[in-house]
This record gives C-alpha cells, structure tokens and sequence, in this order.
C-alpha cells in the first residue's frame, strides 16, 4: 500500500510544484520590469519621463554620470491613446455590427461561413497585417495623403481589422445568452424581428458588448508589429490623419536591439507604464463582467431609464442594414487580403525553388526561407515542450486538488489571470532582460524559446482548466469509489476525457508561436541566412523574416512570398483543429447517438 | 505481477451518535443504527432528509466535499472506518453504486477491468475471467458478451446501471452501496435491477437509498426511514411497512407528507 501512498505524495507534489512555478514566474516578471525600470524612473524622473515629450536618447548615457539625452515619453502616450480610440471606432463599431448580423440576421446556411470567416481574420499573424498595411493600404493612402500614407489613419484601420474579431466574437456570444423568452414576448406583442432585436434583445445584452469593446481595446493597447509597419514611428504628437507618429509598443520594440544602460532602463520603464494601462483596462473589464453577472443574477435588475435606450442612434430597419454591411466588409477584407497576398506571392513561390529549398549565398540576390522554417519549427518544439505540460499539470493542480477558494489557489489563478493580459511585448522585453544575460548577452533560438513559452502558459491553463471543468464529476466519483487513488483517477479518466480541450491548446500554441513576432525579435535573434545548428544560435521565425524582408525593402517578392506561407500555415491550422476537436467530439459522444438510434 | 497485500473490511456496519455538518448545516443528527451481514437494508424519507449523505459516509465519499465535518463512531466489523486506515482499501471493500449510471468513456471490458487493475491484476486470463464473472453477478453477460470491446456509452441506460454494478462487484467488495440506484431507470430495467439485488443480498451486505416505497417493500429485509437528518424509526421491512411504530413514518409511507 505504501506504493500508492508515494505515488499520491509524488503525484500531488509534481503537480502542485507546476502550479508553484507559473505562480512565480509571474513574479519573476514584475519583479525583473520593477527592478529593471525603477532605477530609470529614479535617474530621469517620474514626471519628466511621463510628461516629457522629447525623446532623444543617448545610448552611452550611463547611471553614473549626467543625461546628455532626453527621455520623455508623453507623445507616445498620447499616439498610444489616438491609435487605440482609433482602432475601436473602426473595429468595435465594425465588430459590434456583425455580430449583430450574425446572431440575430445571418441565414442558418451562412453561419459556418461567416464564422469560418472571423475565425480566419482572428488567425492571421500581426505582421502579415502590417506587411499587407505596407504593400496594399499604405499606397492606397498615399493617393490622398501628402505623405506615404502612413499615421493615424492606417494604423487605425489595421487595428481596428485587428480586434474586430474579438469584439465580434464576444458580442456574439452576450447576445446569444439573451434569454429567448424575452424574444418571444416581444414577438407575441407584435413586433418584428428587427424591432424585437434592436429595442430589446441588444440592449439586454449591453453589459456584455461593453465588456467585448474594452477587451479589444486591451488588444489594441498591446499590439505591436502591425503598428510599427504602418506607424511613421517619429516619436511626435500624432498631429493629423497621414503624420507619423509612434506608440508605447514601438518604442520598445524598435530599440531594444541597441539600447544603452539608461536607455534600456528607459524601455523597460516605457513597459511599465503600457502594463500600467493595459491592467485599467483590465479592470474596467473585471467590473464590467462582474456586473454583467450581476445584472444576470439578480432578477430585480434596475435598468437605466428607457428614454437613453430610445436614444441608441439607429433605427431597426437602419441597424439591420448595418449589421449586413459590417459582416460584408469583414469578408470583403478576408478576401482582399488573402486574394492580394496569394495573388503577389504564390507566383515567386512556386516558380523560385530556392525560395524553399536553396542556400543562402552571400551578398547574392538569392533568398531562402529554410533557415527560418527550421527555426519556426525549433521554437514551436521547444516551447510547447516546456508550455504544455507545465500548462496542464497546473490546470489539473489547480482544478483536482484545491478548495476553489483557498487563498493559495485564488492567488495563482489571479496571477496567472494577469499573465494572460500582459502584451507580447512586454515578454519580449522580459526575455532581454532576464534570458539574454544568462546565455551570454545574444540571442538564441533557446532565449526566444524560454521567452515564448512563458507567454504561451495562460492561454495553456486556461483552456485546459475549462475541459477539466467539463469532464463529468461523476466519473472521478465512480473511480474513486472503486478505491482508485486521485492520481490513476486524473490519468486514466480525467485527462483522457480532456483530451479535445488540451488538444485544442496545443493548436492555439502552435498558431501563435507562428504569428507573434514582437517577443522573437531581440531574444532569437535576426540572422535568417544560417540554419541554426542548436538551440544556442540565433535565427528568425517566419514572421520576424517577414518584418525583416517588408522593412528593408529590397526583397518584396520574397516577402510577399513569406507571407503566403505564414497564411497557409495559419489555414491548416485551422482546418486541422477543427477536424480533430470535431473528431474526439463525435467520438466522445458516439455512444449518444448510438442510443438513440 | 502478484496481486498486492490490501486490508480487507467486513460485512456488517454499526453506526453510534453520528453527526455531520456541511459547513453550518447539521445534516445527520446523533445516528445510531446496525447493519448486519448479508442482509439488504433499504434507506427512505424524503428528499434532503439525510439518507444519501449517510450512506456516503460508509465509503467515505463525503471526505471530498468542501467543509464537511463527521463525528461519532463509524464501524465495519468493529474497525473505526475514520481512524487510521487506507481510504482507498476501504472503498474497494465497500463499492457504490450512483444514481445517474457513470460509466467510464472506455470500452465495456475496460470499465469492468478498472477496478481490478487499479489493485494489481494484470494478466489477461485472470481479468477475462474476472470481468466474465461480474457481467454474470450483473446479469449482463447475456447482453454485452459479443461485443466488450465497443464503448460502454452506447449501451442503454438500464444497461449501463447493470455495467456499474458489475464494474463494482468486480473488486470483490463485502458491502455495496447503492444511492438511488433505479431512479434514473424505465420500469422495466428497474425490475431486473431489483431482482440482481435479491441474488446479491446471498453474498453482500446492501444498503440501498430509494424514492420508491414499493421497491424498498418488495427487496428490502430491513428499512430506516429518516427525516431532516434524524434516523425516526429503523427495523424489519415487513413491520415498518404494516406497523410502524413512529406516527412519522406511517405518515410517510401512506403518502401524507414528503
């Protein structure tokens, strides 16, 4: 009996020991952005480097001797706010209008359609945004503008088409949670459908669509690569639609590769005080769901007087046109992208073998790709390596072995809650300033690997934490009750039957180790010539490649090229989930439908 | 590999002065009662009353609810099932059965096979042998004999109780457990359900919860009828059913409160 005994303690002690080590990591994070930042605080001063609207540092500034460069980052701030209320009048108004259309207008034949179609647009890699920002709307821009077209105008489209698929997304399922019943008495009172939808199915649902915009907002706070591609990124005040201007995201990212003592210490405050906005939003978020909980609970909800809702600006037969033109425009934008990159770039594609399969020559004008799927693949392996399993061992500590409300538990799952809303960037940042010292100051595909796997554990938790949840609990009772211990219960039952939860996370891994580039660029390194030899060498992922060809602008066939390979990955992806989840779906609930045959 | 050493519990269960509270709730209040060998002991009242939560106290079942605390003596064959021992022998020992049937999402063999694997048994002969067994003890084998190796979810209801029966009998357990084991059930699968208990009963100590006062005079050799957590009157089924001795109980079980 003493076997088991140890195998329980084990079993408790390496699952609880995950739970520890994401609960510290997160730790680790703020403590290193803390005792990174604080000292470039102290050394420029908290209102100069808030308020301050010269940026113009000097990489030898050290904190021993005095400034000679200047560091104050209120452009930034206010670029950051311009983008972000940009990006939410074009996508929340966008997003919020198609899911509109598709709750409530869609024809039952199109839904899988326009679901596939939000699905994709939610896929696409930020840097295949901003090249297509750079190659299609950039020169469409400058057809009106005074410049190349770049500034608040097009960072506002591409980040509006950005979160639009969060906020549809989230809309959609508020509305769907509308009760029906509200929906039939106002049907039984003779209204129509469009009438019933707009007077009381949306404004039923309001808590929910607020809660969806702010989330986007989050998104467009933290993004990065697409903003940089199209930004100008002077560091000015955004003085007009075409003017170049940079936001928080792009200051980091842009110089952190050379970065001097001070002006490292800059960067890292610049992090802090875009996670200083990023968790008000966040905040705001919290409160607003947990009102919407409330609202939902409590039978007695007071709603606010009926005349503001007579003011919602749209009458029905207006807002069901608007709903069907906001979900023709997603499409329309699925196809123009995809149809613009497909059509520019299979051509280089198929015709130039060594694109794929060639070597990299030297100052030649021959370009391959090989290296950077190499070391696409390396990370992916890695990081999903160290992120799965330390991901699910933690869902299952937090979900099988802890009192939902024990301190210990809420303290973890806060911290990793955190975690999930923290910007790639801010990651990246960490992994310079934490990874790249212990391999010897460069990058590596290792460094890029640690660096990404951290941002991978949230998402990690969560989704198995949620397929954990849905595993019956009547099946660890019937195993416990046969005198089976908690550990051969979770890995013969419960795990297995969490199998498409898990599974799904890989996927969602695996697309956004592809996608995201902002964390990869300083701590993997920039060398896309050399197929990297270990784990110790530098390299690019696909999408850092793509920045790089799209930015130095002498290899735009391959770049466009790149991009149509990040798409058809993203696709397969996409397909290949949904037809394993689909699989070990049915096959889960084949007995079911055996029954009832 | 052999099978390993594990403690054996007995047949017959005695209860003394026992309370349990889930967090404030007092939900058994000062029970005593005996439970002899070999014999079928029906638990009624109505709903929340207690039954089931007592019930789940001879497997222990309630250690994983939150904020449940147990006192008073717990004895299977005179051994305090709440000092020191090995939970897990101890639900080998005393199997359950649950309301809604729960079989595992694995094929008809595996789900018998669970239980003897867990303890040790690996040879294929001996658990062929095993889940052969308790398929028959289920009277089930008849149904499910050509066809083990597909999923135990796509059998019928009725079908899938007799499953979870025969995966518990197939741990040898001495007392079985069954918490409302025919509610979920068509009349019909109740029937042979009830039936399977009258054989069991030969070999094993049952106890059993029902709604159903009919079935509880048809299988049952003693019942206990409990109200909002006190144990109101327990004793052989056929004098409980034609005299009771409490006003309570003959309240219930002519139908005029519950």
């Amino acid at each position: 009996m003493n076997k088991v005994r140890v195998k329980e303690f084990l079993g408790k002690l390496i699952f609880g020991g995950a739970a520890l080590f994401c609960a510290a990591s997160v730790i680790a994070i703020f403590a290193f952005l803390v005792f990174k930042g604080f000292p470039a605080f102290q050394k420029i001063g908290v209102w100069e480097f808030v308020f301050g609207d010269v940026w113009s540092p000097s990489r030898y500034d050290t904190y021993d001797a005095p400034l000679s460069g200047y560091y104050g980052i209120f452009t930034m701030i206010v670029g950051t706010i311009a983008a972000t209320a940009g990006a939410l009048l074009i996508g929340g108004i966008l997003g919020y209008f198609t899911a509109v259309f598709l709750t409530f207008f869609c024809p039952k034949k199109l839904q899988g359609l326009f679901a596939s179609v939000i699905h994709l647009l939610a896929g696409i890699p930020s840097v295949v945004y901003g090249f297509f920002g750079i190659s299609f709307l950039l020169p469409l821009l400058s057809l009106v503008s005074p410049n190349n077209g770049s500034g608040l105008l097009a960072a506002s489209l591409i980040l509006g088409i950005m979160i639009l698929p969060t906020v549809t997304a989230l809309s959609q399922s508020a509305l769907e949670s509308v009760p029906q019943s509200y929906y039939d008495a106002s049907s039984a009172l003779g209204c129509s459908h469009a009438e019933t939808v707009f007077r009381i199915m949306i404004p039923a649902a309001r808590s929910g669509i607020t809660a969806s915009l702010i989330l986007g907002v989050g998104r467009a706070l933290g993004e990065t690569m697409a903003i940089v591609m199209v930004a100008g990124n002077s560091p000015t005040y955004p003085k007009g639609l075409f003017h170049s201007f940079r936001v928080l995201t792009a200051n980091i990212v842009m110089e952190m590769g050379y970065a001097g003592e001070v002006h490292e210490g800059a960067l890292v405050a610049t992090g802090v005080v875009l996670l200083f906005f990023v968790f008000l939003i966040n905040l705001l978020f919290l409160l607003r769901s947990s009102k919407a909980i409330r609202e939902k609970n409590k039978k007695t909800s007071v709603r606010k007087p009926i005349v503001r809702q007579a003011l919602l600006p749209h009458t029905p037969t207006l807002g069901r046109l608007l709903s069907v033109l906001s979900a023709a425009f997603c499409s329309t934008i699925l196809l123009l992208l995809l149809g613009f990159i497909l059509f520019r770039g299979l051509p280089p594609l198929l015709s130039r073998r060594y694109l794929l399969f060639g070597k990299y020559e030297f100052g030649g004008a021959q370009i391959t790709l090989l290296p950077s799927l190499i070391a696409t693949l390396m990370a992916v392996l890695l990081s999903l390596g160290i992120a799965i399993p330390l991901g699910v061992m933690t869902a299952v500590f937090l979900h099988e072995y802890t009192k939902k409300n024990s301190l210990a538990v809420r303290l973890i799952r806060s911290a990793i809650d955190t975690l999930a809303g923290v910007p790639s960037i801010v990651y990246g940042l960490f992994g310079v300033v934490a990874f790249l010292p212990l391999f010897g100051g460069s990058s590596s595909v290792l460094a890029g690997s640690l660096t990404v796997s951290l941002m991978l554990l949230p998402t990690v938790v969560r989704t198995t934490e949620e397929s954990l949840a849905a595993v019956p609990d009547g099946l660890r009772e019937g195993s416990l009750a046969l005198g089976a211990g908690k550990v051969r219960t979770i890995l013969r039952l419960v795990l297995p039957s969490a199998l498409s939860g898990i599974f799904s996370a890989v996927i969602l891994s695996i697309g956004r180790v592809i996608g995201e580039s902002a964390p990869f660029l300083w701590t993997m390194g920039s060398v896309m010539t050399a197929i990297p030899r270990s784990y110790l060498d530098s390299g690019t992922t696909l999408s850092v490649a793509l920045y790089q060809l799209a930015g130095e602008g002498w290899h735009i066939e391959e770049a466009y090229a790149t991009a149509v390979i990040l798409i058809l990955l993203v696709l397969s992806l996409n397909l290949s989930a949904r037809a394993v989840i689909g699989h070990l779906k049915r096959k889960s609930t084949k007995g079911k439908e055996a029954r009832s045959r | 590999m052999k099978a390993r050493e594990i403690p054996h519990f007995g047949q017959s269960i005695r209860v003394r002065h026992a309370d349990l509270w889930y967090g404030a709730f007092h939900a058994l209040k000062d029970i005593c009662i005996d439970l002899p060998s070999r014999t079928l002991t029906a638990f009624i009242g109505p709903s929340g009353c207690g039954k089931s939560t007592l019930l789940k106290c001879f497997n222990r079942m309630n250690d994983m609810v939150e904020k449940c605390r147990v006192s008073g003596e717990f004895l299977i064959d005179g051994v305090s099932i709440y000092g020191k021992i090995d939970v897990n022998a101890l639900r080998k020992s005393v199997g359950m059965v649950f309301q809604k049937p729960n079989p595992f999402p694995m094929s008809i063999y595996d789900n018998i096979a669970y239980g003897p694997r867990t303890f040790g048994v690996r040879k294929r002969a001996e658990l062929d042998a095993i889940v052969e067994d308790s398929l028959r003890r289920a009277a089930i084998w008849d149904e499910v004999a050509d066809r083990l190796n597909r999923s135990a979810l796509g059998l019928s209801g009725g079908q899938q109780q007799r499953i979870c029966i025969a995966r518990a009998l197939a741990v040898k357990p001495s007392i079985l457990l069954m918490d409302e084991p025919t509610a979920a059930l068509d009349p019909i699968s109740t029937e042979k359900i009830e039936e399977l208990c009258l054989e069991l009963r030969k070999t094993t100590t049952i106890v059993t919860v029902t709604h159903n006062l009919g079935q509880a005079a048809r299988i049952s050799d003693k019942t206990a009828f409990f109200l909002s957590g006190e144990l109101v009157e327990c004793g052989d089924t056929k004098q409980l059913f034609s005299a009771p001795r409490d006003e309570r109980t003959r309240r219930y079980i002519t139908g005029k409160f519950g």
